[in-house]
């Protein structure tokens, strides 16, 4: 009797817990080890800085919270060796599931591979780690670009001159650099008369004096392709201090509030932009991880589609910040990406 | 004078105008008002550091804290603005106020606290890239964001604190000269004055050039060294204003690409006219220099590590007429 009060009261406690932790969702409903909450994970980061990653961080969150699990977070701060640490650190703490954020694949291939022998389920996103039981988490960067050139396409007709601000050796900046290449291909009129670009912080500043340079150099370019936001933002600088922002068009990746606000301004420059959110982002990258440690498989690849976003879209729909975007285009709030029926979803409200 | 004392004193000065005349030669509308105007204004920003940094090596120290110093008054004139929704004047003396007490902390470390100039600032330096993003928990600052606590900040820079960083004066030509170029103008000739011709100015390069000496000729050292790291503070912060107007918004950065244009433009200076020591002067042409040639380089379509590379040449190149020509870095 007193064994059976002890464990009565033990599923009590560990129900009143689950219905704390999970507003809205039933433990019961899901596979486990979710039955129950306090599953452990680590989120081991290689970038941290700035808004995307802190708002894939939220994301990451604020699904982890909708499933019960007990997060960590490992930030490597940009060091590859402490990277590789971290994820041992992280087997060390016992976690069930390891998230890996960016990184080297040289320094963390191996990482990755102990903790997979160790029994730990891991993702990976934006990096890769060239292991086939490792489902790889991608925002897809041909896809940004592609989306983005199809509306300069639509906007401008198949011949114009384009000035280009591409860094080479940035993974995503590489992607969506394939994408360019091939859209160049593709469109005979479509010429590339400058290229530029740096990545000298604060990197606005440093490309909005690049790209003056430009346009001084070239006045025949009609539309600029920066697939990066902070690029678009320094060309943007550049084209209102020339006063050339009626006569050219700015297409781009990613999206932040900042962004937002500079492509509502009045005659803004920029015509539009392809961005995945990166919260989603953080959100499938859990709910992968989920699906591998209820034994389900994500996929080997994982990807979460971007979203095109036109000035027009967020003058139309009066979109003024991040939330309005999410709230209004409702494709941008959420991907369903590694959504098996029992999967609760943190946007919904 | 000698050949060799011709080429010591007017080298870098012939460089320059030969380096002009080549970009006029290669880049197509390398030589136009605007493209001069451009150049001053690429450089501004990393001048006005320059200016002030000039000022702590004078004074025979260093201030590395300048490019996180400028970078905080950006995200704290957008805070002030975005967040608290203040007007363009309160936003501006809070970076002066940022810029002066950073100088003066950075200062009593150093005179009082006798710790090393450089670890001083570098101390300074993580210490405000570190702070900077505190209040916002890491994210940029613009109109419409999402503070921590969910609330969305609704102010908004003011249009004339935009001014500062968009609005051009008409000089000959509507609209040509920005209010950054102007304003890197006469920080320029104020600071050259201040160093070359006031009182205050001279005792700081004595205290530069012999400490010990200056001060048994019964020179404050302590206070002269101590306002050498306020003008740079302060500096530095003017520099993030112009730097917030420009881009309209608190952006996330640690400024250190910031502090080494403006490390380097200032010992570029050392070269020009053969001067062999910190000068506003050779600090205001070393900030043009690199501003050209980054200039050129660009209209010539060459990538961003070219770049880097030329200005770590010019900067040997400069360092060598300094050290080795001049004959009087071994003192």
């Amino acid at each position: 009797m007193n064994i059976t009060r002890r464990l009565l009261g033990k599923v009590a406690l560990g129900l009143a817990g689950a219905t704390m932790l999970m507003p809205g969702a039933f433990a019961a409903d899901k596979p486990a080890p979710f039955d129950k909450p306090g599953v452990k994970i680590a989120l081991v980061r290689y970038l941290s800085t700035g808004d995307f990653f802190q708002a894939y961080l939220s994301g990451v969150e604020s699904q982890s919270k909708a499933l019960g699990i007990d997060l960590r977070v490992l930030d490597s701060r940009q060091d590859a060796a402490l990277q590789s640490d971290m994820v041992d650190q992280a087997i060390a703490l016992g976690v069930q599931g390891i998230i890996i954020q960016h990184g080297l694949t040289e320094s963390m291939k191996d990482a990755a591979q102990r903790a997979v022998d160790a029994g730990i389920k891991v993702v990976a996103f934006d990096v890769n780690v060239e292991n086939p039981k490792i489902p790889q988490v991608e925002q897809s960067d041909k896809d940004l670009a592609r989306l983005a050139l199809e509306q300069a396409v639509k906007d401008d007709g198949e011949s114009w001159n384009a000035g280009y601000v591409y860094v080479a050796g940035i993974a995503p900046l590489d992607r969506r650099n394939e994408t360019w290449v091939d859209v160049k291909k593709k469109y005979a009129g479509i010429k590339e008369v400058a290229m530029f670009g740096t990545l000298d912080n604060p990197i606005a500043n440093s490309v909005a004096n690049q790209a003056r340079s430009v346009l001084q150099a070239h006045p025949d370019i009609n539309v600029m392709f920066a697939p990066y936001d902070e690029f678009a933002k320094g060309v943007k600088i550049a084209v209102d201090e020339a006063g050339l922002n009626k006569k050219i068009k700015i297409y781009s990746a990613d999206i932040s509030t900042s962004d937002i606000a500079a492509m509502r301004e009045t005659d803004s420059a920029w015509a539009a932009t392809a961005a995945t959110n990166p919260a989603v982002v953080g959100q499938v990258s859990v709910r992968a991880l989920a699906q591998l440690l209820a034994g389900e498989d994500p996929g080997h690849s994982v990807i979460v589609p971007p979203t095109l976003i036109t000035q027009k879209d967020l003058i139309d729909k009066d979109i003024k910040n991040m939330e309005d975007l999410s709230a209004k285009l409702p494709q941008f709030a959420h991907a369903d990406v590694a959504m098996p029926a029992w999967m609760p979803n943190p946007n919904a409200k | 004078m000698t050949l060799r004392d011709y080429a010591i004193r007017y080298g870098f000065i012939v460089l320059l105008f030969g380096l002009i005349a080549y970009f006029a030669i290669a880049a197509d509308g390398f030589v136009s008002p605007q493209s001069a105007v451009f150049i001053f204004q690429s450089v501004a920003i990393t001048g006005v550091l320059a200016l002030g940094v000039t000022a702590t090596l004078v004074v025979g120290g260093f201030d590395l804290s300048i490019g996180s110093v400028a970078t905080s008054a950006m995200m704290a004139a957008a805070y002030v603005m975005v967040v608290l929704e203040q007007n363009v004047v309160v936003a501006v003396v809070v970076c002066l106020l940022i810029g002066a007490i950073v100088g003066l902390i950075n200062g009593w470390l150093i005179v009082y606290m006798r710790v090393p100039d450089l670890l001083a600032t570098l101390g300074m330096m993580f210490l405000l890239v570190g702070l900077q993003r505190i209040p916002t928990e890491g994210r940029s600052i613009a109109t419409g964001m999402t503070m921590p606590d969910g609330s969305v900040a609704n102010g908004k820079f003011a249009d004339a604190f935009l001014a500062l960083g968009r609005h051009r004066f008409d000089f000959f030509i509507p609209n040509l000269i920005p209010v950054s170029v102007v304003v890197l103008i006469v920080l320029a000739v104020l600071i050259w004055f201040f160093l070359e011709y006031t009182r205050f100015g001279r005792m700081m390069y004595a205290v530069g050039s012999n400490e010990r000496a200056a001060e048994l000729a019964g020179a404050p050292v302590k206070a002269y060294k101590i306002w050498a790291y306020v003008i740079s503070g302060v500096f530095a912060s003017i520099g993030g204003i112009l730097l917030a107007a420009r881009l309209g918004r608190g952006d996330i950065a640690s400024g250190n690409n910031l502090l080494l244009d403006a490390v380097a433009a200032a010992l570029i200076g050392y070269a020009v006219l053969g001067a062999a020591k910190p000068n506003a002067f050779g600090t205001a042409v070393g900030a043009l220099f690199v501003g050209i040639l980054l200039q050129g380089l660009t209209m010539m379509n060459a990538p961003y590590y070219t770049q880097d590379f030329v200005k770590g040449v010019v900067l040997v190149v400069a360092l060598v007429f300094t050290f080795a020509l001049s004959g009087r870095g071994r003192r």
